[in-house]
């Protein structure tokens, strides 16, 4: 990836993390981008609180922030229709980095995985994949939320989910951990308007 | 599960996020970075004391487990804490912290798989766990101590293998 400038002026980040220590070195490196304004809560009910009463550029959870976890309440934000946070940007934090949970991760609707412990660096070259890298969003019965198709190094078909898409097992449920590169070839966009 | 092309909605999206980022004016990336690192910096003071607290209460959970005739839920309790110090050791310089804490961690995934309770190799994760907090071992990366890896590697995979 170039190296790329992302202006975090005026981008309302929402932080969620059970961990105040952790949420506050988050906090800390986002301010360091030059954000400002950056809400940290510290569990998932508060999460649908605040969505409920203000509006998000970006969301940033740890995947397993109690009560609920982060799947199933990105999966709530993706689903809930009248929901103007629906399509905002959504990382997962997660120190599980087996495949089978980035792959879940990506079913329950999130934009990327940022595996922990996190880097400025990793922080920073995620988020600006999320901003400068067009991605189209699906709305189907079962799936709301960016387009999972992706092109997986070594997986020349992708990974299908709809008609005519070819099924593809990428990964067994006790993998073994993958970096950060990996999980990111796993959130690269296959289609970027060509096949 | 397949879906038919009609169930499917496909649309272009471009976020509040997306048009913010793009604008001039941003901060180059290695600035940021160099920013960020500033900003960590600045937040490290507090470490210590949270690192406390967080020991202080895993050693709290582990004792009660082996004194009380607790449920087995105490290694999920005592995962939490864990997890949390591997998840930050790294980031502020305690690259030791974060490998013992990972490895705890796993053994006590493996506890709460069903694998049976080793008090010894628990107390191996603790003893290392107090030795990494000290300052001396602030910066110390894992392969720098090579014994202390070792050790906790082998007890490690005494826990996995006996998992059922």
């Amino acid at each position: 990836m170039a190296s790329p400038t992302i202006n975090f002026r005026d981008t309302v980040i929402l932080i969620a993390d059970s961990s105040s220590y952790l949420s506050m070195i988050v906090h800390s490196i986002l301010r360091g981008f030059g954000a400002t304004k950056i809400l940290e809560v510290r569990d998932s009910i508060t999460v649908l609180q605040v969505l409920n009463s203000q509006k998000f550029d970006v969301l940033l959870f740890d995947a397993r922030l109690p009560p609920y976890g982060g799947l199933k309440l990105t999966q709530a934000i993706r689903r809930k229709a009248d929901n103007e946070n629906r399509m905002m940007p959504i990382l997962l934090m997660s120190s599980d980095t087996r495949e089978t949970a980035i792959r879940r991760a990506r079913d329950a609707g999130a934009n990327m995985v940022i595996a922990k412990p996190i880097s400025p660096a990793s922080l920073y070259d995620r988020l600006a994949w999320v901003a400068l890298t067009p991605r189209q969003f699906i709305d189907a019965p079962t799936y709301f939320g960016p387009d999972r198709r992706f092109k997986i190094e070594g997986y020349p078909n992708g990974v299908g989910r709809r008609k005519g898409d070819k099924i593809v097992e990428v990964a067994n449920e006790s993998g073994p951990a993958l970096a950060q590169g990996d999980i990111d070839n796993l959130f690269s966009a296959a289609r970027m308007g060509k096949d | 599960m397949a879906e038919t092309d009609d169930d499917v909605r496909i649309f272009p999206v471009e976020t509040r996020f997306q048009q913010l980022a793009r604008r001039p004016g941003g901060i180059p990336r290695d600035k940021a970075l160099a920013q960020a690192q500033s900003k960590i910096d600045e937040a490290k003071p507090a470490f210590d004391g949270w690192l406390n607290e967080q020991l202080d209460a895993l050693l709290d959970v582990v004792k009660r487990a082996q004194t009380e005739n607790t449920d087995a839920e105490w290694a999920e309790a005592a995962n939490r804490y864990c997890r949390q110090l591997r998840d930050v050791g790294t980031t502020v310089d305690c690259e030791l912290l974060t490998f013992i804490a990972r490895s705890f961690s796993e053994m006590l995934d493996a506890i709460t798989m069903g694998a049976e309770c080793d008090w010894e190799a628990i107390q191996c994760h603790i003893d290392a766990l107090l030795l990494a907090r000290q300052k001396s071992y602030r910066g110390v990366k894992p392969e720098q101590v090579p014994d202390l890896i070792s050790g906790l590697r082998r007890v490690a995979e005494q826990i996995s293998i006996s998992q059922p």
